[in-house]
């Protein structure tokens, strides 16, 4: 091989674990975890204080009167969580629709992180995906 | 008419299907006949097609709801502008519309080189016939637009979703489609030229003004997106690095990489494998990108539905591009061999080399980020996202970056830069980029993204400044002439090299839009009529609720009234519409009030009929109308450089002017109010009281002692003993003038730190965040110091010291540079 070969491929594969190595560190911190609400409930206690993206249908919604603070139920197969968020909400949030939550889970409930609700939009592909729609209301 | 236009699709098969085999059969034969009917078929596609569109127009025009597509995207209210584009509201529309785009296209590529490039064309038809071909399958098969109903007709329409009921949105998708459609003719005539193997560089002259419009339709569309998202969205950005967008933008990186490579293989015969390896990534990303959004993927809010046939079929065809694409780039190596070596890292081609590793890389990260949850959920079976957080750590550096080598790039001269040269062009670009950062630093922005964007964009200005300059004073000296005529003969001498500074310029503009997005300002209002709140240096006065209807939506709209320093400056009234048939999902009507220092963004984001409460949602918006002003400027670069010969000779002396016209009638279009520039809101918001409440009710805990929930969420609420004594104290302190840090070091000091709901932010934290852009930093200079040990390496002689370089005048030689340049750059 010569040696500009050899150096082009050496170059290659600087550049490459380089860039590799801190694509890693960086992702570690970047991530969140998709779940539904079921698969979080099999074991909520390993995923308490992880990041989340909480997908599941609202019911219950409430919100306390004269500010912007809700408390709602997320659910999916049967199995609730009761989540708390502050903040605007999108058009399409209401009782039973399909939404993913950022946030984390504690305790006592979600926390959905500022800007964390996620209603699913309608797509302009597929007007006719009403999707399975949460029991409740 | 829906069975006749099903028939024109496969009618339009099989043509293109003849159009394919006799230019191949034709070109192998050499046989004239049939590469002219080949040709023949393959314009009738293009006519077959339009008659197609034709017949789903009509049907929308007219509310043809026997045809399933048209019930699903249209009813009989909608205006007419907006049922035209329902053409391309849906997936199996859209398929259809992209394959007219592509005939058309393909039929004007061929017509405009059938005699210059003669050997390159029935090649280049049976490629794009065979596109054609894949994507009408997709349509007689699977997702035909033409579908009727079987049984019962419905005697109205859906609708378009209201979200797309927008100027923008209605001009977005197909600008977007132009763009993905116009890259497949380079790489038409890329594989013709490797088919034939006619390499020289005469298919890249046809390759690379079709890249340049494709590029321009592409970055419209990227705009344009922005634009509606902004605007009919409601969530004060434009840019959320969702898998749509992404797929726009990721053959975006690999055409800007190459309309950059084409020019030094154009100048100095290098980078052939490149800037083929660069066509076929960029046509194959605008499959990729149609593939990631229509099959449903990636996961991705906008709910694409799954759709497995589809993502096999594709998955299918992107298999059979990089086999038959590469696999003729490796049968035609020996004809791509480079003609010249790099002689010096610092010269224009290694800092073009490096834009475009720094692009494909990116185009790379963009692609990997996207695939991501995908990627990990086939190797782990758990689903990982990640957010924009993750894209922006990486994008705003590489952003940066490649800023900077738009400034740093034209200063070096082509084959090698002489050290003095440098020190007198760089003097003052760098001195400009140390002044903005001062005064922006000045100013009071603490940002350092942005403080860095303006210091860089201050740099690239000036450099392209100096090169107008320099390049008018050439020319002045050389033809006696004005500085204005000498620049005006620059610019039609080196429309190419003039315009691509002036798309620069459009660019630098643009990064001073996103640089604003830096200290940009949100807050919430919860208003009931008469009361008022302030928010950066606006107070907004909330007025009165109102709900009005029209045939097509119910609209509720908020009424506030603006005042800036005490003296009311206009009202503004966002609104919610609920449009018949979609009243699950309403459009929020953004009011936006347009100024080039910041934009005022009011979303009407809840309300409540009976007591007339309104709840906007501001965002104070710096510099983001530069955004799509730097468009503007860029467009007109691009029509310079597009510009053929004859026209310009014709219009040489007023077309440059004309663009300035232009340009200027765009600034004041966008800007209402000039006299607001300099007072614009540098401050830093105060915060909101009930804001700041709000925050600390999340971050500190209810120490009812039941809960372990944050104040805001304690279920005990409103009569928890634990909030009833916290939620006083809150009150004094913030009314007392406490900052939520003093108020949560009271608490911390009363309760302990486990009324904090989040460790506080210690040092390590902060270094785990700046230790990726450390190790990058190193890794950087790392392979820096390797590069130019290398081109060192074969210790020549005769080489000049640094020093010795230094003390030589540049002067003649720059001279010499800038004139030999002028002359045969185009």
């Amino acid at each position: 091989m010569s040696s500009k070969a050899l150096k082009i491929a050496a170059t290659c594969v600087v550049l490459l674990a380089a860039l590799g190595g801190l694509m890693y560190t960086t992702l570690a911190d970047g991530t969140e975890y998709y779940m539904h609400v079921d698969e979080v409930m099999t074991n909520p206690v390993k995923w308490e204080g992880k990041r989340l993206q909480l997908h599941g249908y609202v019911n219950d919604l409430r919100q306390r009167p004269n500010t912007l603070d809700y408390r709602f139920q997320v659910q999916n197969n049967g199995k609730v969580i009761t989540a708390s968020y502050s903040g605007v909400v999108p058009d399409t949030f209401k009782n039973g629709s399909e939404v993913v939550l950022k946030g984390q889970l504690h305790g006592e409930g979600f926390q959905v992180e500022p800007n964390g609700v996620l209603a699913k939009c309608p797509s302009r592909y597929n007007p006719n995906n009403a999707g399975p729609v949460g029991a409740g209301s | 008419m829906a069975s006749f236009g099903s028939f024109t699709l496969l009618a339009t098969f099989v043509v293109a299907a003849y159009a394919l085999t006799s230019s191949v059969v034709g070109a192998r034969r050499r046989s004239t006949a049939l590469i002219a009917s080949g040709i023949g078929a393959f314009y009738l596609t293009a006519g077959l097609l339009t008659v197609a569109s034709g017949v789903i127009v009509r049907a929308f025009v007219v509310g043809d709801f026997t045809i399933k597509y048209v019930q699903h995207y249209s009813d009989s209210v909608q205006p007419l502008a907006y049922r035209i584009a329902s053409y391309w509201g849906g997936l199996d529309g859209s398929i259809l519309f992209w394959v007219f785009l592509l005939s058309v296209f393909g039929s004007v590529a061929v017509w405009v080189n059938r005699e210059r490039h003669r050997e390159l064309i029935p090649w280049v038809v049976a490629v794009i016939a065979a596109t054609e071909m894949f994507f009408i399958f997709i349509m007689a098969v699977h997702n035909n637009p033409f579908d009727p109903f079987l049984t019962t007709v419905p005697a109205e329409g859906r609708g378009l979703n209201p979200l797309l009921q927008n100027f923008y949105m209605a001009i977005h998708p197909p600008s977007l489609y132009t763009g993905f459609v116009a890259m497949t003719i380079p790489y038409a005539f890329g594989i013709a030229a490797l088919v034939t193997g006619h390499l020289d560089d005469s298919w890249l002259r046809a390759v690379r003004r079709w890249t340049m419009i494709g590029w321009l339709f592409l970055t419209f569309g990227l705009t344009l997106g922005m634009l509606w998202a902004y605007e009919e969205l409601g969530w004060g950005g434009f840019w959320a690095w969702d898998p749509v967008e992404n797929a726009g933008l990721l053959p975006w990186f690999t055409a800007t990489a190459f309309l950059h490579s084409v020019m030094v293989q154009e100048r100095r015969g290098m980078l052939r494998v490149w800037n083929v390896t660069l066509v076929i990534v960029t046509f194959f990303l605008t499959i990729f990108g149609t593939f990631m959004t229509r099959s449903g993927v990636v996961q991705s809010v906008h709910a694409f539905g799954e759709d497995h046939w589809l993502a096999g079929v594709f998955s299918v065809f992107m298999v059979v591009i990089i086999v038959f694409s590469f696999g003729l780039v490796l049968y035609r190596l020996p004809l791509l061999k480079s003609r010249h070596e790099l002689d010096s890292w610092m010269s224009r081609e290694a800092a073009f080399l490096a834009n475009n590793w720094i692009l494909l890389f990116s185009a790379f990260f963009v692609l990997f980020a996207t695939m991501f949850p995908t990627l990990a959920e086939a190797v782990s079976g758990r689903r990982l996202t990640v957010g924009p957080p993750f894209f922006n750590k990486w994008m705003l550096p590489i952003g940066l970056i490649l800023l900077l080598l738009t400034g740093i790039a034209p200063l070096l001269a082509w084959r090698k830069t002489t050290l003095s040269n440098l020190l007198t062009l760089f003097i003052w670009p760098v001195s400009a980029a140390i002044v903005t950062g001062a005064a922006v630093y000045g100013l009071g922005i603490r940002v350092w993204v942005s403080g860095l964007c303006f210091a860089f964009c201050a740099f690239v200005f000036v450099t392209i400044l100096q090169e107008f300059v320099r390049g008018a004073a050439v020319r002045k000296g050389a033809t006696g002439t004005d500085v204005v005529t000498a620049m005006i003969g620059l610019v039609g001498r080196s429309r190419r090299r003039y315009g691509g500074y002036i798309v620069h310029v459009g660019i630098v503009l643009m990064f001073l839009g996103f640089a604003g997005q830096g200290y940009k300002q949100e807050a919430q209002l919860l208003l009931k009529p008469g009361q008022q709140s302030t928010v950066g240096a606006f107070t907004i006065r909330h007025d009165a609720l109102t709900v009005t209807s029209d045939q097509q939506k119910q609209m509720i709209t908020g009424h506030a009234t603006i005042s800036r320093g005490g003296a009311v400056i206009g009202r503004m009234d966002p609104a919610k519409w609920f449009f018949v048939r979609h009243e699950n999902e309403p459009t929020s009507e953004v009011a936006i009030r347009r100024a080039p220092g910041e934009d005022l963004y009011i979303v009407l984001a809840g309300y409540e009929v009976e007591t007339q409460t309104a709840t906007y949602a501001v965002t104070i918006n710096p510099l983001v109308d530069w955004i799509w002003f730097g468009f503007g400027v860029l467009a007109i670069g691009t029509f310079i450089a597009l510009l053929p010969e004859s026209a310009f000779a014709f219009a040489a002396a007023r077309l440059p002017a004309g663009a300035v016209t232009t340009s200027l009638l765009l600034l004041l279009i966008l800007l209402p109010s000039v006299g607001r520039a300099q007072d614009a809101g540098m401050s830093v918001a105060p915060v909101q009281s009930s804001d700041a409440k709000r925050k600390l009710e999340g971050e500190l805990m209810c120490m009812c002692g039941g809960c372990r929930a944050p104040m805001n969420n304690c279920p005990m609420a409103p009569g928890c003993h634990g909030l009833r004594a916290q939620e006083p104290k809150i009150d004094a302190m913030l009314a007392a003038g406490s900052t939520p840090e003093v108020v949560k070091a009271a608490f911390v000091k009363e309760y302990g730190e486990a009324v904090l709901l989040e460790p506080p932010d210690t040092g390590f934290n902060k270094l785990a965040w700046l230790f990726p852009y450390a190790v990058g930093a190193a890794g950087a200079t790392a392979i820096g110091l390797v590069a130019w040990r290398w081109s060192h390496a074969p210790a020549d002689p005769a080489a000049p010291s640094a020093a010795a370089i230094g003390a030589a005048g540049g002067d003649p030689t720059l001279e010499e540079k800038l004139d030999d340049e002028l002359r045969d750059l185009d």
